[in-house]
C-alpha cells in the first residue's frame, strides 16, 4: 500500500460569491491546487458536495469539474456524505491511492448556499437528516441541535453566556485568515444579542450561509519522491457512521461516530490525542464544537466551555482549535468544509498558515460531521521529519 | 418534500405511530427498522405506538422551512412515548412561554403542510399536553 501525500491545496475565500457559478468555484479552486504543481497531472477527480441538485440544479459535479479543466477520460465523480461530503471526497481518494489505483487525485469540495432564499437552504440541510421523521412534522436540522444545546445545558447546567466562547474563538481566528468569511472579532455579548433561531441557538452559535470551494492534490508515495513534495502525509483516514437520527439514539449527546472514527485513526497511527499540535473540528454550532471535544476526549463531560474559556484552545494555547476560524469564523459552505479543514491542516503543517501559524506544528487532525454526527470523517496529517 | 405519494405510503404511521415490532424479542421501534436493533432479527412486523408519552426537552423553532413559515414559531419536542421510543413532533395547544420538559403529552392528529391552495392538505401527528 503506498503512503498518501497532500502537495498542495487551493482555496477561495469563503463569502458571497453572486457573480460564481458552482462550476466557477470548483474551477479557481482546483486550478489554485494544480497551478501550484504543475508537472502533477490528476489522474482522478473527486468532488465532495451536499445539494447541488436542489441548490444549483446540477448534478454530476465529477465529470462537469473534468470536463472543465479539460482531464478528458481520467475517473471523475462526485460523493456526498451531507455537511460530511469533503471528508467523504478526501476519505475516498485517500483509497484510492493507498490501494495504488492512482498517483494524482484531485479533491475538490464545493457549496453554493446564496443562491438559495433562506428557507429552501433550511429545507436543503435537512436533507441530512431523515425526509420522513424530521422533515415532515417540520423539524430542521437546526432544531436538532437545538434539542441536544438544551438537553446539554440542563444535564451539566451550563449557562447559555459560557457557551459563547466558541464563536468568539472562531471570528478571532478567523479575522486574521485570508481565506475566512468573517474578518471581525466578536464578543459574548455579540453572541448573546444575535436573534434566536432555535431555542437556544441564537444566529451567532450557528455557522453561516456562504459559498466557497477548496480544492487539494493528493500524491502517491512514488509521485510524491520524484516531485520532491513529501512535506505532508496523511496518516490515517477513517469514517464511521452513527444511528441516523438524534432521536433513534440511547444518549443524544454521545458523538458516538467521532468517538469511533477518533479511535480507529489513533489506533492505527499510533499516536495519542494529547500529540496533536492543533486540531480542526467541525463546530456547525456551538454545541457541536462542544461535545465533539467531550466525544474525542479532549475534554471531560461538560467541560468544554470552562476549557475554552481558559484560553486552552487559542492559537498560543495547550490544543490550538480552528485555526481558521472553524466552521464558525471560516465558514461552511457544507460539501466544501471536510476539504477546507484538510486544505488547512496542510498550511499549518508546511508552514503556510501566516498570521494563523501554530508555531512548530507537527501533527494535527480534522474532524467532520455529515449531519448530527451521524457520519463522521477522522483525519490524521504529519509533517515529514 | 412530502408528495403524495410518499404521504399514502406513510399514512398509517403519520396518522396512528405505526412503527415496527420485533416478532422474536418483542423489542418496539418508531421510526420503524428493517433490523432490530436489540437481537439483530429480520422477522419484524407492524405495531402502533402508544399514543402517550412525556417531553423530554423542546426548542422554540423560529426560522423553519418556507412550509412551515406559517406556524412560526412553534415549539418542536423531542417526545418519549410510554414505550421509551423517542420522536420529533410539534408540541401545539400550548404558549411557547408556557411549555415544561417533562410535561405528560399525547397524540393529536393536525394540519402539517399542504400543496398550495387546490393541493393536497398533508395531516400527521402533532403532541398536545394532557390535561
Amino acid at each position: 500500500m503506498s503512503k498518501v501525500f497532500v502537495a498542495s491545496a487551493g482555496l477561495v475565500q469563503v463569502g458571497e460569491h453572486w457573480s460564481k457559478s458552482i462550476l466557477d468555484l470548483m474551477a479557481e479552486a482546483s486550478l489554485l491546487a494544480m497551478n501550484a504543481l504543475p508537472d502533477a497531472k490528476p489522474d482522478r477527480v473527486i468532488v465532495g458536495n451536499m445539494f447541488s441538485g436542489v441548490g444549483a440544479s446540477q448534478e454530476h459535479l465529477g465529470a462537469l469539474l473534468a470536463s472543465q479543466l479539460n482531464l478528458i477520460g481520467v475517473p471523475a465523480y462526485k460523493v456526498e456524505a451531507a455537511c460530511g461530503s469533503g471528508g467523504a471526497a478526501v476519505h475516498n481518494a485517500f483509497l484510492s491511492i493507498k490501494a495504488e489505483e492512482s498517483d494524482v487525485v484531485l479533491v475538490c469540495g464545493v457549496e453554493k448556499m446564496k443562491d438559495m432564499e433562506v428557507g429552501r437552504v433550511t429545507a436543503a440541510l435537512t436533507m441530512a437528516d431523515s425526509a420522513e421523521y424530521t422533515q415532515f412534522p417540520g423539524g430542521t436540522f437546526i432544531s436538532l441541535n437545538a434539542l441536544t444545546h438544551a438537553l446539554y445545558l440542563k444535564k451539566y447546567g451550563i449557562s447559555r453566556e459560557e457557551m459563547a466562547g466558541f464563536p468568539v474563538l472562531g471570528h478571532r481566528n478567523a479575522a486574521l485568515s485570508k481565506h475566512a468569511m468573517f474578518k471581525k472579532a466578536i464578543t459574548a455579548e455579540d453572541v448573546l444579542r444575535s436573534p434566536l433561531i432555535s431555542d437556544p441557538i441564537r444566529l451567532m452559535d450557528s455557522s453561516p450561509v456562504c459559498d466557497g470551494a477548496a480544492a487539494l492534490l493528493l500524491l502517491s508515495e512514488k509521485k510524491a519522491k520524484e516531485l520532491h513534495a513529501e512535506a505532508v502525509e496523511i496518516l490515517a483516514s477513517e469514517v464511521a457512521a452513527n444511528l441516523f437520527s438524534v432521536y433513534e439514539r440511547p444518549d443524544p449527546l454521545d458523538y458516538l461516530a467521532t468517538r469511533t472514527a477518533a479511535t480507529r485513526a489513533l489506533e492505527r497511527t499510533g499516536l495519542k490525542l494529547d500529540q496533536m499540535d492543533f486540531m480542526e473540528t467541525h463546530d456547525a454550532f456551538s454545541i457541536t464544537a462542544a461535545l465533539t471535544l467531550e466525544s474525542l476526549g479532549v475534554c471531560k463531560p461538560g467541560k468544554a466551555p470552562h476549557d475554552v474559556s481558559t484560553g486552552r484552545f487559542d492559537l498560543t494555547g495547550e490544543l490550538p482549535l480552528n485555526t481558521f476560524g472553524g466552521l464558525k469564523g471560516r465558514g461552511h459552505p457544507v460539501g466544501a468544509t471536510g476539504v477546507y479543514q484538510v486544505a488547512e491542516a496542510y498550511l499549518q503543517l508546511s508552514e503556510k498558515a501566516e498570521k494563523n501559524q501554530v508555531k512548530g506544528a507537527k501533527i494535527g487532525l480534522t474532524h467532520n460531521m455529515g449531519g448530527l454526527d451521524t457520519t463522521t470523517f477522522i483525519h490524521i496529517l504529519r509533517r515529514a521529519a | 418534500m412530502v408528495n403524495p405519494i410518499s404521504y399514502w405510503r406513510l399514512k398509517d404511521r403519520y396518522f396512528n405511530l405505526v412503527g415496527s415490532k420485533c416478532k422474536k424479542c418483542g423489542a418496539e421501534w418508531f421510526p420503524p427498522v428493517k433490523v432490530c436493533r436489540k437481537c439483530g432479527s429480520q422477522e419484524l412486523g407492524d405495531h402502533e405506538m402508544p399514543h402517550t408519552g412525556k417531553l423530554l426537552t423542546h426548542t422554540v423553532l423560529r426560522e423553519p422551512a418556507d412550509e412551515f413559515k406559517r406556524y412560526a414559531p412553534y415549539i418542536l419536542g423531542l417526545v418519549e412515548l410510554d414505550n421509551g421510543q423517542r420522536l420529533l413532533a410539534q408540541i401545539v395547544d400550548v404558549d411557547i412561554t408556557s411549555v415544561q420538559n417533562g410535561t405528560p403529552v399525547r397524540l393529536t392528529l393536525r394540519k402539517l403542510t399542504e400543496d398550495g391552495k387546490k393541493g393536497t392538505i398533508y395531516y400527521g401527528y402533532k403532541f398536545t399536553p394532557l390535561p
